[in-house]
């Protein structure tokens, strides 16, 4: 089954599931609720069942009135539709209310099951696969799953009371009820080909709105340059051009959707007509009572508008079973990263050696090769070179993050594959080009990595930076809000919190990629003493973007398309003239003091 | 009066003083079309009535000549169904297309009015709300407001001639079956009101939960790697679980509620009442056979009303609310204004500060005491911590903030003395958030100097050390930027805002400087751009390149919005603590080689 409105694109780990593959898998989420269901499907049939009956029995009174009936039957007859009155509602009642708890369950299962399977798929699911589309496999698509079980309640209700009548309606007289039926067809196909066209107005009124968004978007992210220079004129004589626009195109839209409703209610009017005609011609040869003649005049709209629902339905239908599909895929697709072991016993210090080892991310591009590299315990490792190198696919290695092809990477004489995933990466210490913060509070985000960190011992790692002094700067100290994404802190004070949990976390190894991108002086200085007292107790495998942190390493390797071409430090490589020097005069002859004193004399 | 940085000319004046009257005060232009709206839906609702009456004639024609029934009269009242409920189509027709009319002009307008009153805004205000904020009025609120009237209002009109037209017609059958559908109408107000007053803050429960459900997910999943690398995956299930719990909470909850709407019951027993009474009646001899029948019929007219009634009054909800929203927008205080009697001349470049205080909000400044003086020429170097007020300091020059105590003095006069467009026209700055607009290069360039032609665009991207990236694109000049078109790396964003302050040759040049180059041949274009920029200008520069610090005419170190030293290179190393440290791991590396022969 493929979507038909064909709203999110398909994905490489997408899979077709069989008709019957599906109706097992959502069947097992409703299966716990068997009792439930059965309650809300005997009140369903029950309901439409009493709901069909009711014009029957006024049906029924007019006869009896008609034949000058006594008052005994009239009482029973008007007892029993108050109490049907009372009973559809009790009903209805039972039905909805089960049947939402219902969807609420299994929507919950559902969810937690593809929130749980997305947080567990590795990084290279996440580099192939846009993580808004994942998102909304979480969120709307099993939301969409959900609309679609109550439409699917609905509809069965609607047509429920649509064949109880029709069976009533037959056994009377079944010529009247084939005319009945007579304008259902040209309905259904209307409501099907007016749906098409409005579905594309609604595409191109769509689209006019996007651009009337993108203008306000531009205007209220570029504001302060339009005010700098006195362009508000200029801004917003483009607004009113694309808003007029969207106001012709919406405005045409609405002209085409605001058609179907008054064609259905003329046609329903003709129905009813054609009824009260013939069904008075029915009558008048005495074929059938005043009363029935009644009952078909009066239930020509409980026909038309389950049609109506019917013509809609089958796409959406589709759509969420389209939608069900998408995050049984997200909650089935295959993990790349494969632990050959569990080992319970956790990492100890060591040498790291990588041998033979192959790697790339897709086919077509080798990043390692049949790659060798040990590192001692304790040091640390400063890799360098151009874009593409190599560098932090090796640190992702290590991370576990991606699987490599061939080869093997020990770590104190063990294979990284037989550690349990979980307690190997908990002694790791990782931070990332720019620092991913959570919103919450900056000591929240420090003990990230320790959930049972207390405050104090935060507090103790946050001074042994500079005495503490960077926490100044933040209006709460530890407890300060650092928003959306770390959105109120600096990048720099970003880094210092991303270190700080490092600190506290006291991994064996620790794996940065330095930030390229620049701090204010006096944080910098934050971070390079935070730097400094990570890398003096463990293992380091520093990505380095900074001279300084070039030259404090170990030992520095040179790297260029996945091989290793020079090692040694700063001193050494610069003498030597090799690829090191140049790459010291692409990335770092700028960051140097000789640098900086000359550039104002020029 | 309120203040505005900028106005149009021939703008709508609207009541402001509550979301109802300003909603009104624009529906008001568009009077015909609610007339349009309101005459055709009683006409829908009467014809709608008519019917059954029809019918019940009918019913008493064909019982009164039985057995020979009269077949004239049968054809009669069927032609005049047709024609009724041809009538009623066109109605309804009418009554949407009004309904139409109304939504997307209002959409239009106040969006319009909304957008203008966003540009003239001071920066205080846009740095009150979020540019997601903003968005989200400026368009789905708005839109609200369409929706508000079409279906919103159309259906809510709608149903409201459906609720009295039982009543009417009944009169017009007899005077005592009113007494159904007019207690009917009584109690489904109450119970509607009940049912929404009821529903009201569970579905608001719903939204909530929702939208904390999703934040966390879009925050795990944007974060997926610091989890893993934190090996937390497992905690944030635990977390997302107890979201979507409290989703699926507040989703039941919202279902017993639905579940048990009223209304529906009140229509059940209207109907029973109903009949009783017309059977009554009828037995009295009171009314016909045919009434019986059309009173049946009146009845189920409350189908309408009771069905639609949820959507659409919930639909007139949300539009209130996002025209509440949006009125507070619009109403929002702006201290600003353009000015225009004020001080016009060339500046010359002298600006000093004097005892400059200032605060975003009421409490807590982000400034105190702030004094010292450049002269022409000059370049200052701001340092300083993020969040020590170097980027706010600079913002009070060209008035996008006003002083709350002290005074910033640009060529001895106070800038709020200054015309606003002759004092921001001569200053340019450089924020750190480098913006472009998605037109095309050249058009970036000349962005406060309109009428630039290719000449001088050119002459000032070279300046900037532009000119030679731009001619990397395929279309030079004419490649436009954003999404489809040329992506620029930070430095170059960087220069492009240098071009365009060569091209207004600002006196006056502020440069929030934070990009950093990668690779030192950047370096030493935005170096040389830099340089360019600051002759013949006084030059503020925040930065963190310590080669352009070293450098500077004047250093202002801040430190939590205090000053604590200015001076040059050379003062500050032999007298301020702070400024010495950022050298400090600079120190001894003059003895390292640098590349062997």
């Amino acid at each position: 089954m493929t979507s038909v409105f064909g709203g999110l694109a398909t994905d490489s780990y997408d899979r077709h599931y069989s008709d019957s593959d599906l109706v097992r898998r959502i069947w097992a989420y409703v299966q716990p609720y068997k009792v439930r269901l059965a309650t809300v499907v005997i009140s369903l049939i029950l309901l439409s069942l009493i709901s069909a009956a009711f014009p029957v029995l006024i049906a029924q009174g007019i006869d009896h009135i008609a034949a000058g009936g006594g008052q005994a039957v009239l009482i029973r007859l008007i007892a029993i539709i108050m109490t049907i009155g009372v009973a559809v509602w009790v009903l209805n009642y039972i039905r909805f209310r089960g049947f939402n708890t219902l969807i609420g369950d299994v929507v919950l299962e559902m969810r937690s099951n593809a929130f749980e399977a997305a947080v567990f798929h590795d990084l290279a699911f996440y580099d192939e696969h846009i993580s808004g589309k994942i998102i909304s496999r979480v969120t709307s698509d099993t939301h969409e799953f959900g609309q679609t079980m109550r439409l699917v309640g609905d509809i069965l209700n609607q047509m429920a009371v649509m064949f109880v009548l029709l069976f009533v309606l037959f056994r009377i007289e079944w010529r009247l009820a084939c005319l009945q039926l007579v304008l259902s067809p040209l309905l259904f196909y209307l409501v099907k080909g007016w749906r098409k066209i409005a579905r594309r107005v609604t595409r191109q009124g769509a689209r006019a709105m996007a651009n009337v968004n993108s203008a306000i978007q531009e205007a209220i992210t570029g504001i302060s340059v339009a005010k700098n220079f006195r362009q508000e004129g200029s801004i917003y004589g483009e607004f009113s051009a694309v808003n007029a626009e969207s106001y012709r195109i919406n405005f045409r839209r609405g002209l085409v959707l605001s058609t179907v409703f008054p064609v259905l209610h003329g046609l329903v009017g003709i129905g009813v007509a054609l009824m009260l005609y013939a069904g008075g011609r029915a009558a008048g040869i005495g074929l059938i009572s005043a009363g029935a003649w009644y009952l078909f005049v009066s239930t020509v709209d409980r026909f038309w508008f389950p049609v109506m629902q019917l013509a809609a339905f089958w796409s959406q239908f589709q759509s969420g079973l389209a939608a069900a599909e998408r995050v049984f895929a997200l909650i089935d697709a295959e993990p790349m990263v494969f632990q050959t072991a569990n080992s319970g016993s956790t990492l100890m210090p060591g040498d790291i050696t990588f041998e033979k080892v192959d790697f790339h991310y897709n086919k077509n591009e080798q990043v390692l090769n049949d790659f060798n590299l040990q590192i001692l315990a304790g040091q640390s490792v400063a890799l360098v070179g151009h874009t593409g190198a190599g560098k932090s696919s090796l640190v992702k290695l290590l991370a576990r993050f991606y699987e490599f092809q061939s080869g093997t990477i020990y770590i104190g004489g063990r294979d990284v594959r037989t550690f349990d995933l979980q307690e190997y990466r908990r002694q790791i210490g990782i931070v990332s080009q720019s620092p991913f913060l959570f919103s919450g509070s900056l000591a929240d985000n420090i003990r990230y990595a320790c959930p049972g960190a207390t405050d104090s011992d935060i507090l103790e790692v946050a001074h042994s930076i500079g005495d503490g002094e960077w926490l100044h700067a933040l209006p709460e100290g530890i407890q300060t809000d650092v928003g959306e994404r770390g959105s109120r802190l600096s990048l720099g004070q970003r880094q210092l919190v991303a270190l700080n949990r490092v600190l506290l976390q006291d991994p064996i190894l620790f794996l940065l990629d330095e930030a390229t991108a620049s701090v204010d002086p006096f944080t910098e200085s934050q971070i390079q003493e935070a730097l400094d007292l990570i890398v003096k107790n463990r293992t380091s495998i520093l990505i380095a973007h900074r001279l300084s942190t070039v030259r404090s390493a170990d030992l520095i390797i040179v790297m260029r398309q996945g091989e290793i071409i020079e090692r040694g430090n700063h001193r050494e490589l610069m003498e030597s003239s090799g690829h090191y020097a140049d790459l010291y005069d692409t990335y770092f002859r700028h960051q140097s003091l000789e640098y900086i004193e000359s550039i104002g004399i020029g | 009066m309120t203040f505005s940085e900028f106005t149009v000319k021939g703008q709508v004046v609207t009541d402001k003083s509550s979301a109802l009257s300003w909603l009104l005060s624009h529906s008001r232009r568009h009077i015909w079309s609610v007339i349009g709206l309101i005459i055709p839906s009683f006409a829908n609702a009467a014809l709608a009535a008519w019917v059954p009456i029809l019918i019940g004639a009918a019913f008493d024609v064909f019982v009164r000549s039985q057995p020979k029934p009269n077949y004239e009269h049968l054809l009669w009242a069927t032609t005049m169904v047709v024609i009724t409920q041809i009538g009623r189509a066109v109605g309804i027709l009418m009554r949407n297309i009004s309904a139409e009319i109304i939504g997307q002009r209002m959409e239009r307008d106040t969006r319009e009015e909304l957008y203008v009153s966003l540009i003239g805004k001071s920066m205080t205000f846009h740095d009150m709300y979020a540019v997601g904020d903003v968005m989200a009025r400026a368009t789905n609120d708005v839109r609200e407001i369409n929706l508000m009237f079409n279906p919103g209002l159309n259906l809510v009109v709608g149903s409201a001639s459906f609720l009295i037209m039982p009543a009417l017609f009944a009169f017009y059958i007899h005077v005592e079956l009113t007494i159904v559908p007019l207690a009917f109408l009584v109690l489904y107000v109450i119970a509607l009101w009940q049912y929404l007053a009821e529903l009201r803050p569970i579905s608001e429960r719903v939204r909530r939960t929702f939208g904390d459900l999703n934040a966390h997910l879009v925050e795990v999943i944007d974060g997926v790697e610091t989890v893993k690398g934190a090996a937390q995956e497992e905690a944030e299930t635990k977390r997302f679980l107890e979201r979507a719990r409290d989703y699926r909470d507040a989703f039941v909850n919202q279902g017993f509620v639905e579940a048990r709407f009223l209304p529906l019951l009140l229509m059940g027993l209207a109907n029973a009442f109903g009949f009783w009474h017309a059977v009554t009646l009828f037995r009295s001899g009171v009314i016909s056979f045919g009434n019986v029948v059309a009173f049946m019929g009146l009845l189920s007219l409350f189908g309408f009303p009771v069905f639609t009634s949820l959507f659409s009054y919930s639909q007139v909800a949300l539009g209130l609310a996002g025209a509440r929203r949006i009125l507070e927008l619009i109403t929002g205080e702006t201290k600003l204004d353009e000015n225009i009697e004020g001080h016009d001349s060339t500046v010359k470049g002298y600006v000093s500060f004097e005892n400059v205080s200032f605060g975003y909000t009421s409490e807590g400044n982000v400034l105190k005491n702030i004094s010292f003086s450049a002269s022409p020429g000059q370049t200052i170097a701001l340092v300083g911590q993020t969040g020590s007020g170097k980027s706010t300091l600079v913002k009070l020059i060209n008035r996008i903030y006003d002083v709350q105590n002290g005074s910033v003095i640009v060529d001895g006069i106070d800038v709020r003395d200054w015309n606003l467009s002759s004092l921001r026209k001569q200053i340019s700055i450089i924020e750190q958030d480098l913006f472009l607009f998605s037109r095309t290069i050249g058009e970036n360039i000349a962005f406060g100097f309109p009428g630039a032609n290719q000449v001088q665009i050119e002459t000032a991207a070279r300046a900037a050390q532009a000119h030679d990236f731009i001619m990397d694109f395929q279309n030079g000049y004419k490649t436009t930027i954003g999404e489809r078109g040329a992506k620029l790396s930070g430095g170059q964003r960087q220069r492009l805002a240098l071009a365009r302050a060569f091209l207004t040759n600002p006196s006056i040049l502020i440069l929030d400087d934070s990009t950093s180059a990668i690779d030192s041949a950047t370096e030493d274009q935005i170096q040389s751009a830099i340089r360019e920029a600051s002759k013949g200008r006084t030059t503020f520069l925040i930065t963190h390149r310590l080669s352009q610090i070293r450098w500077a005419d004047l250093i202002v170190v801040l430190k939590q919005g205090e000053v604590t030293d200015v001076g040059d290179h050379d003062y500050l190393m032999e007298n301020s603590l702070a400024y010495k440290r950022i050298f400090s791991h600079y120190i001894g590396e003059q003895d390292l080689p640098e590349r062997g022969n």
